[in-house]
């Protein structure tokens, strides 16, 4: 071991390559450029140019979508692969949990897979004995210690699997995305243990589709995209930043799909072709105040001249239904302008929201209210406090004597 | 400097060769006994065949040194050398799911699976040594057991390196498997371990010098009848040569062992 401050891991433009399979004779072909140092011809690049450092007590929370490289990445800070290009400096005993039981042969008694595991992490059959009963009474497995593996649940062999991991007291715990598969009480069991080892000093590893767990258990994050580093940095940005870029990439991919539907229907939809809260039309959040009134209107095309119709609801910032009407439940029909398009205009007043974002939303429809074609959105914000729980203040009295009917 | 690695992981190496031991008989009820079990049925196999059906009858053999010991002490250490290989070449690809997931010395593989082997047949070879002297036959155990200690370290050794040689190979190539079988089966035909030396035309006996087995399982083979001691040349030759085996076998390993994960 180094220097204290020497970092406990430093990659410098660390690349991995994976060649493709290769047919017949030309397997030996490869065995020979192997040989004199040379690389494969067809490779797929899973990384290329990773270069970063992690310091004592600096966790780092990889993200990323699948294939990004992350596992790969992991497995090259374990040892388990060794990179194509660039260099990996590891000053620190690493305890890698890579794949839940990994290791283990189903075969096996829980006991003997633990001792051939910690063997395999560098520990003497004495040191493999001095930890046996902590590691017994972390996995939890009570009696089952002794039975094959194979009759194990995917529960047991994973708290098994990092009972064992977290027994070689690691300066550094590589986890990927096992944690996901305990139940609540294990999880609960390995935050409380991953705490008292980050308060400890040591250094979290930690790949995960969790935001959650990741921003709770690691300073840093990188994000790996397409096998390169996207972002790298504190955790809270990281995250933000991924959140966003996923949220874009889902509108691209549904703006895409409607864009196909329009297409499909050589004639033109039934459109939403404008919306205003309040005669406003911003992206901006209008601000209601508490019992305030709003009015939804706007303008639908209608590709063949028939009347349409609408579709007026209102959701909250996460989606959830508060209201929904169309025009024709009302016996309502909309009415043509100059331009040729259908004016609407629903008014609700002393709206009865509890403070908050929400949503108003327009569907045009086609006249026989089968169809749902367009759909615009504008956001709208309702003032005031309140402690009030739910999203809508139902109208309401106390009473001192509550007169209570007795039950025939 | 091929050692330490394997020394500082010990405990790894003797957790593997007790899995490796364990994994032939997981499972069955008769568990270890059938390490003593099987080479006691195939010494019988061979004494009923050879011995009371051919009635084979050696050249040059005394009556007390019947064929089935003259067999015997050549026919273990082969075993012993033939299932190292096999087991020993499959050895990576068999712990493919290790491999991929943790990070340790891979040769370690490969030399559990030659030692398992070595350990079984010495343990039959034994077995076999004693029941044939209370059998009534002569084996000349101070041979055996010096000669022997020198003959199963140097079939160790060469099998280790072999044994690596092709492990390493198998990742990448699946063929090496199916043709060991058949390079298996034509050495031990071409070596003289059923049948002696001086049974081989002239012709072919110049040849049989190129094959290193003869000159491991000859010497033992007379020690262990108590005819001759082996020279001093023998034994520093083989000695060396299976050593370099082993260095040559180990660089190769190394060499390819970087891309193991990519393939398996």
């Amino acid at each position: 071991m180094s220097s204290p401050f020497a970092p406990l891991f430093s990659l410098q433009e660390v690349c991995k390559d994976y060649p493709l399979a290769e047919k017949g004779g030309q397997q030996l072909q490869q065995v020979w450029s192997l040989l004199r140092g040379h690389s494969p011809r067809h490779v797929f690049r899973a990384l290329s140019d990773v270069s970063f450092s992690i310091h004592r007590g600096e966790s780092l929370g990889l993200v990323g979508v699948n294939g990004a490289g992350k596992s790969t990445l992991l497995k090259l800070m374990a040892g388990v692969v060794t990179p194509t290009h660039g260099t990996i400096e590891r000053n620190a005993r690493v305890g890698a949990l890579l794949e839940l039981g990994a290791g283990f042969h189903q075969e096996y008694s829980g006991r003997d897979n633990v001792f051939l595991a910690c063997a395999l992490m560098g520990l003497s059959r004495r040191e493999t004995l001095e930890r046996l009963d902590g590691i017994l009474a972390f996995a939890d497995i009570g009696e089952h210690i002794d039975q094959p593996i194979k009759h194990y649940s995917s529960g047991m062999i994973v708290r098994l699997g990092f009972a064992v991991a977290t027994s070689v007291t690691p300066e550094v715990l590589i986890t990927d995305e096992v944690l996901a598969v305990g139940d609540e009480s294990f999880q609960k069991k390995c935050m409380t243990w991953m705490e008292s080892f980050l308060a400890g000093g040591g250094t979290l590893l930690l790949c995960s589709h969790s935001m959650y767990h990741i921003q709770k258990m690691c300073r840093q994050a990188l994000w790996l995209h397409e096998g390169r580093v996207r972002m790298q940095g504190s955790a809270a940005d990281v995250i933000r930043s991924y959140l966003a870029w996923h949220e874009e990439r889902d509108r691209a991919t549904k703006a895409k799909s409607s864009a196909e539907l329009a297409a499909q229907q050589a004639g033109g939809i039934y459109q939403v072709k404008s919306m205003f809260l309040n005669g406003r039309d911003s992206a901006e959040p209008i601000l209601l105040p508490p019992r305030g009134t709003l009015t939804v209107s706007g303008r639908l095309h209608s590709p063949d001249g028939r009347t349409p119709q609408v579709a007026v609801g209102i959701v909250r910032a996460d989606g959830t239904p508060v209201y929904g009407i169309v025009s024709e439940m009302d016996g309502h029909a909309l009415t043509a302008g100059a331009d040729g398009l259908f004016r609407y205009a629903i008014t609700f007043p002393e709206l009865p929201l509890l403070p908050g974002r929400y949503v108003a939303r327009s569907h045009a429809m086609d006249p026989e209210g089968l169809r749902l074609f367009d759909h615009v959105e504008r956001p709208f914000e309702m003032g005031g406090t309140s402690r009030e729980f739910g999203y809508l203040q139902l109208r309401h009295e106390w009473h001192d004597d509550p007169e209570v009917p007795s039950p025939p | 400097m091929a050692l330490s690695r394997a020394w500082r992981h010990r405990w790894l190496l003797r957790s593997l060769l007790q899995r490796e031991l364990r994994n032939r008989y997981v499972g069955t009820v008769g568990g270890l006994v059938w390490v003593l079990v099987h080479p006691m049925l195939m010494l019988a196999i061979f004494a009923a065949v050879f011995q009371y059906v051919f009635q084979v009858r050696l050249p040059s053999a005394s009556p007390e040194q019947p064929y089935v010991l003259w067999v015997a002490l050549a026919l273990w250490p082969w075993l012993a050398f033939g299932e190292s290989l096999s087991r020993g070449t499959v050895a990576v690809q068999q712990h493919g799911d290790l491999v991929k997931k943790v990070a340790f010395p891979q040769e370690l593989l490969v030399y559990s699976a030659v030692l398992a082997s070595m350990v079984v047949h010495a343990t039959g070879y034994a077995t076999v040594l004693v029941l044939l002297r209370l059998w009534g036959y002569e084996v000349h155990f101070a041979g055996v057991f010096l000669v022997g200690l020198w003959a199963w370290l140097v079939l160790g050794c060469a099998a280790t390196g072999v044994a690596l040689f092709l492990a390493a190979l198998q990742v990448f190539v699946r063929d090496v498997e199916q043709l060991l079988g058949q390079v298996l089966a034509v050495v031990f035909y071409a070596s003289p371990i059923l049948y002696p030396l001086a049974l081989v035309p002239a012709a072919l006996e110049d040849a049989m010098v190129f094959n290193p087995l003869v000159h491991v399982l000859e010497p033992l083979r007379q020690a262990g009848l108590g005819r001759q001691w082996p020279g001093a040349t023998v034994l520093v030759a083989a000695a060396a040569g299976a050593g370099a085996l082993w260095v040559l076998g180990l660089a190769w390993f190394r060499r390819l062992s970087p891309h193991f994960e990519d393939q398996l």
